[in-house]
């Protein structure tokens, strides 16, 4: 196998005295679908918050197709091609669906502030590229009868479905799901599962999805990793990690 | 956008790329010839507070940042023309740029706090000591401001013609005003507009699709004092006297009503609320006494009946003065 598409090597992350990560490597494939499940505390979305920048490594590395990553601006990573969504949700609720999704594309419409401020014509040009790319996103999706709508009045699916299109908006190899099926009802859940794979067969995209919702996660994943107290205790099949007798135990507390 | 004039999908159109805006200044072109000397005065001080909401609703609108730099703002802009024009008998173009950037320059300074994760009440208290420092200069540097007494600034020139009457002024005004507006616009309806909102609403999910947070700030408080500083310019213009009074407190509350009566993030609410701050003193001038108090009943007022400003009467006029963050 060439570089996969990201690989993490021993990844610490301390919180002042508390360690909320420690020493956890794993690596992924374009087009492959990891779940990362685990106990409340066990350090999953302090997981994708390193992988994201928004907090600093004390120690190990993350590499991008073989770059490293760690130690870059939140944005410069998510220019390279890494995504994410939010557990609590991150959209932008006062713009609209529309806006949203062009907040996306942002690192991708050309254009520098002088053009932009006495409206030039190639700033306006790829100002209307962008809209119909977004346009075409939402179409794509079917929820282009939002478009209008400020985000923050749309429903928890709806906002849900939005937050992942503003993400692959530019056609990241790499996206993070944090919990996207909490709040959700089954046939909502399921239209995710049926997206989430979507991305993964047919657009090639990695995906790390965090997620309690085991049957979503047994719908999607290639592999599950599991997060115990900060360190990786599984990385299996589906299957292997759900007789895993090591999984069993962090989640029903035998001794 | 070619097709035959007149037709109805030709004015959608027309109005929805924007352009529609381009007649109020228009219009405004024939404001002298109705109204009389006192009144263009005021029309004059109304263009001016034009750019002190539009400019002050960047931070606190569209950025939304609790930052209350925006009488200093001001100040810096009128005390940096008026020394230009003072000491230096700098011609007015010249000395207005001077004012736009020492704006800039002051917005850029009042955004390292910000960058430095400081928001809300913090950036707020910080924001209104940066003014009262600012005040605390203006008196104390007297061998450039002439400190508490104020400078007199010399009669504006513009390329050798000496701008006497308001009527004058009100023309090199309308253009300066209806320029920066139109750049505002510009700037809010495009990827650096969304860039700030997307800041306003959630920090690290902005960052997290690839915007540079922190050089957004810098640009929305930059963009900020340069349309307030040119305010100030203007304000030095036209009342020819710059003061450390002119830029306290009570100056900066106006600003700030200036901005919640007309809406916050709506660049019409912007004007709108200058135009009914600026004119409301004046008619109730006759009523000596009551005037602070008829002023604060009508901020109350509108505040109570419309939480999103006099914009939200707007918007429901037509979609058309709904702000919108990208063009199609």
């Amino acid at each position: 196998m060439t570089d996969p598409l990201i690989a993490l090597s021993d990844v610490t992350v301390r919180f002042g005295g508390v360690t909320a990560l420690s020493g956890v490597s794993l690596s992924l494939a374009p087009g492959e679908v990891v779940a990362v499940i685990g106990p409340n505390g066990a350090g999953k979305t302090s997981l994708f918050n390193a992988i994201t920048g928004f907090v600093p490594l004390a120690d190990g590395a993350i590499r991008l197709r073989g770059a490293r990553i760690d130690g870059l601006m939140p944005h410069d990573i998510s220019t390279r091609g890494v995504r994410r969504t939010f557990q609590n949700g991150g959209l932008f609720p006062e713009q609209t669906v529309l806006e949203n999704v062009l907040s996306g594309l942002h690192a991708e419409v050309p254009g520098n502030p002088l053009a932009i401020l006495f409206g030039l014509p190639g700033a306006r040009r790829a100002e209307r590229a962008a809209v119909a790319r977004a346009r075409a996103l939402l179409d794509l999706m079917g929820i282009r009868h939002l478009e209008r709508r400020p985000a923050g009045s749309l429903s928890g699916g709806q906002q849900r479905m939005v937050e992942i299109v503003r993400a692959i908006a530019t056609d990241p190899p790499l996206l993070l799901l944090d919990e996207p099926a909490v709040g959700l009802a089954p046939p909502v859940r399921e239209q995710l599962a049926a997206i989430v794979k979507l991305l993964a067969k047919e657009r090639g995209i990695g995906v790390l999805l965090i997620e309690h919702a085991i049957e979503l996660v047994m719908a999607v994943a290639d592999r599950i990793v599991v997060l115990n107290y900060g360190e990786k205790i599984a990385d299996a099949a589906p299957e292997v990690v759900r007789a895993d007798k090591a999984v069993l135990e962090a989640y029903l507390g035998h001794a | 956008m070619t097709g035959t004039a007149g037709s109805g999908t030709d004015r959608a159109s027309f109005a929805a790329s924007g352009r529609v805006f381009w007649l109020l200044p228009l219009a405004l072109l024939g404001l002298p010839l109705v109204i009389g000397s006192y009144v263009q005065y005021i029309v004059n001080l109304t263009l001016v507070y034009v750019l002190v909401g539009v400019g002050f609703n960047v931070v606190l609108g569209n950025l939304g940042q609790l930052a209350f730099a925006n009488a200093a703002f001001f100040g810096i802009g009128a005390y940096a023309t008026g020394t230009l024009m003072y000491h230096l008998k700098a011609p007015f173009p010249l000395a207005l740029c001077a004012g736009a950037l020492a704006g800039g320059l002051a917005g850029a300074l009042v955004a390292l706090p910000a960058l430095r994760g400081i928001r809300a009440f913090y950036l707020a208290i910080m924001t209104l000591a940066f003014g009262e420092l600012m005040r605390w200069i203006y008196i104390n540097a007297d061998a450039v401001t002439l400190g508490s007494m104020g400078m007199q600034v010399p009669r504006p020139t513009l390329f050798g013609y000496v701008l006497v009457t308001d009527v004058d002024k009100y023309y090199v005004f309308l253009a300066v005003v209806t320029l920066l507006v139109a750049a505002t616009a510009n700037l809010l309806r495009s990827r650096v507009g969304r860039a700030f909102t997307a800041i306003r609403d959630n920090e690290l999910a902005a960052a997290s699709i690839g915007i540079p947070t922190a050089r957004y700030m810098v640009l929305a408080f930059a963009w900020s004092g340069v349309v307030v500083g040119t305010a100030g310019a203007l304000y030095a213009a036209l009342v020819r006297h710059v003061s450390p009074e002119a830029f306290n407190l009570l100056e900066l509350i106006l600003h700030f009503g200036i901005v919640m009566v007309g809406g916050l993030a709506s660049l019409a609410g912007s004007i709108l609320g200058a135009a009914v701050l600026t004119a409301a003193p004046e008619m109730f001038r006759d009523l000596p006494g009551y005037e602070e108090l008829l002023i604060a009943i009508l901020m109350v007022a509108v505040l109570l009946l419309m939480p999103k400003g006099l914009a939200s009467l707007l918007a429901r006029a037509s979609p058309l003065f709904r702000q919108r963050y990208f063009r199609d």
